[in-house]
């Protein structure tokens, strides 16, 4: 058994309470209402301002997939959780360096986020509106408001917020706008990693970039390695027994098999090197594709 | 209608007493466990690692085949495994399949560059290989979950003599049905740009998953355990859940930026321009028998997505079915829980006597 929560900063308890505060509010919207009608038919539509403007806060502060990447670059008003990694010079570092400017990528965000907005704006509007519709059209329950009768109201704002949603988040402009946001937010990034790239070369330190290029050789090694007939037939015959356990405890399989696994696999659990040598010569005589 | 004061009074009393009781019992279930059924480690590769289920003692006579379960990558695959009672592991285990589970672990900056051809040719190809070696046979029956699906679909097309069976759950195979809302939001991504960003965390994952339907995924369901069953195992089964939705491991930026592109964008599998380590991947080239299960009400891999299979794939014994849920209803809800494990086993018994494909 594992807990993979442990070290999880996420607390269930504490989604639900923010779930629930939201809840409440809308119950305290749609209860004034109600009581607002009393001994008459209430009238819902004055309560659609009410609705739409709560729903567009909380749709300014969820997370859409330009606006996850805007935060995860660290954009984001709200300072989301799902960065890619701290900034670590903050706003001022983005300044500068080759590439499009910074300051210029900032103003595009802005102008997208505005965009964005707007979007959320129509979706609240649209929401609300139908939740009265269908309200007049016989959809609300039906006495005094009990808490099935709220929740019924609440799972029919649900549905109307979740078709009013669906059908703006699915439009070639939000799309697009989806995009832009998700594509300038990651350039502002990298526009920032940048520049921290050139104070870690000028403290001499190792960069970004510097990193990047030795896993590439080092993974151009590796292949290259892999290729090579002759080692392949080396670690075939278990002739490798610095990078390759021969056998692999299968309780305590801790050891780290060579660069491709498939070699790796033939030092299975049973196997012996002239074991795994008459297999090779097995395979070979059946013509079985060399395992790469 | 209509509410006085007082009755209005009364209602925010109730809800704010369920409210209080529901967060008790989610405090206490913060501890819940997941992966009940017991296992060890076979092999390990870099950040992957096989595991073996331990048969169960109670079991029926055991099938001569293992089978292999391949994950998604975006996913934990204890999901499969949840609880006893919500535990698709556990049943196949009940019915005397030999299961393996590759866990792909977590990527890390080391891995930043690790593509797809790593995960599908040397990851899972090296957990084939081993599963093959350690059992002295030519195939076993593989089963591909989700975006695990896709790779298991490639690696079947890659290497047919390796493969008796394939089982895929909810795996896209059109990546651009009209339906599929996360295809429309990431056909204009700039992959390379987002390549050099670096490897993409989970918290970025979740939060797309859950931007598909903010208001039934980030709010309803609360609400709904607010009035639903909450004695404290339903709370706990909930708890579980809700981790495994806010437990996505960070992305190797290659390997997923070239999924978005090579599928979402380019809908390379149906398109038949896929190719990995410069092979062609054609799915005409799959002859196995082929159990498709999809989820009819899915947000994320849409039925049309999945259903596309049997057009491309170039099995006479394809079946496919929808099941009437979403796409993790598929593994927790009591419609996937009655009908999945079932339709596998059967499927694979049908099936156990015969010989691999021809190669």
């Amino acid at each position: 058994m594992q807990n993979p929560f442990a070290a999880s900063p996420l607390s269930p308890d504490a989604v639900f309470a923010g779930a629930a505060e939201r809840f409440f509010e809308l119950l305290k919207t749609f209860g004034l209402q109600a009581a607002s009608g009393a001994g008459g038919a209430p009238e819902w539509s004055s309560v659609a301002g009410a609705l739409a403007q709560q729903f567009e806060q909380w749709l300014g502060a969820s997370p859409a997939l330009g606006a996850s990447l805007a935060a995860s670059a660290g954009f984001s008003p709200a300072g989301a959780p799902w960065a890619f990694g701290q900034v670590p010079l903050g706003m001022a570092a983005a300044s500068g360096g080759e590439g499009e400017n910074p300051w210029e990528l900032l103003v595009r965000l802005a102008q997208l986020q505005g965009q964005l907005a707007g979007h959320w704006s129509e979706i609240a509007k649209s929401s609300a509106e139908k939740f009265v519709t269908r309200l007049r059209a016989g959809g609300a329950p039906v006495g005094e408001l009990t808490s099935e009768g709220a929740l019924k109201l609440y799972e029919l704002w649900v549905e109307c917020a979740e078709e009013a949603y669906a059908r703006t988040v699915r439009t070639e402009e939000f799309c697009h706008l989806q995009a832009q946001l998700a594509n300038t937010s990651t350039a502002l990034l990298l526009a920032q990693r940048r520049q921290a790239d050139a104070l870690a070369r000028a403290w001499g330190l190792p960069t970004r970039e510097e990193a990047d290029a030795l896993q590439r050789q080092i993974r151009e090694l590796r292949d290259e390695l892999a290729a090579k007939p002759a080692a392949k037939g080396a670690a075939k015959s278990g002739a490798k027994p610095a990078a390759q356990p021969a056998a692999k405890s299968a309780a305590a399989p801790a050891a780290e098999p060579p660069a491709r696994p498939a070699r790796a696999a033939r030092a299975g659990e049973r196997s012996s090197p002239k074991r795994r040598a008459a297999k090779s010569a097995k395979r070979a005589r059946r013509g079985r594709r060399p395992r790469a | 209608m209509s509410a006085t004061g007082g009755e209005a009074a009364g209602i925010f009393l109730d809800l704010g007493a369920r409210v209080a009781e529901t967060l008790a019992r989610l405090r206490e279930a913060r501890g819940v466990t997941v992966g009940g059924s017991a296992r060890r480690a076979v092999w390990r590769h870099g950040k992957t690692t096989l595991y073996r289920y331990l048969p169960l003692e109670q079991a029926e006579r055991g099938a001569e085949r293992p089978l292999l379960i391949c994950f998604a990558l975006v996913n934990r695959p204890y999901i499969l495994d949840l609880e006893p009672e919500f535990s698709l592991v556990r049943r196949l285990l009940e019915a005397g399949l030999t299961v393996y589970l590759i866990d792909w672990g977590d990527a890390d900056d080391g891995d930043r560059l690790r593509d797809l051809n790593d995960y599908i040719e040397s990851e899972l190809g090296g957990c084939v290989r081993h599963i093959l070696d350690a059992h002295g046979i030519e195939a076993l029956d593989l089963m591909g979950v989700c975006q695990g699906g896709v790779f298991t679909l490639c690696y079947t097309a890659l290497h047919p003599q390796q493969v008796a069976n394939l089982v895929t759950l909810t795996a896209p195979v059109d990546f651009q049905t009209p339906e599929d809302l996360l295809s429309k939001w990431l056909r204009g991504i700039d992959t390379e740009l987002l390549a050099r960003a670096g490897n993409v965390p989970g918290e970025m994952l979740n939060a797309i998953f859950l931007s598909l339907m903010p208001f039934r995924l980030m709010q309803q369901k609360y609400v709904r355990l607010l009035t639903g069953r909450s004695d404290r195992r339903a709370v706990e089964t909930f708890v579980r859940m809700e981790r495994w939705i806010f437990d996505s491991p960070p992305q190797a930026a290659v390997a997923f930026t070239e999924f978005i592109r090579w599928l979402y964008q380019e809908n390379r599998l149906v398109r038949g321009t896929l190719s990995l380590g410069g092979r062609h991947v054609d799915l005409g080239r799959i002859r196995q028998p082929i159990l498709n299960l999809y989820a009819a009400g899915d947000h994320i891999v849409p039925p049309a997505a999945s259903a596309a299979m049997g057009r491309y794939v170039g099995s006479s014994d394809y079946t496919a079915c929808a099941i009437e849920t979403g796409h993790i209803g598929m593994y927790v809800s009591r419609k996937g829980r009655a009908e999945i494990p079932g339709r596998i086993i059967s499927w694979l018994r049908e099936r156990q006597g015969r010989r691999g494909p021809a190669r």
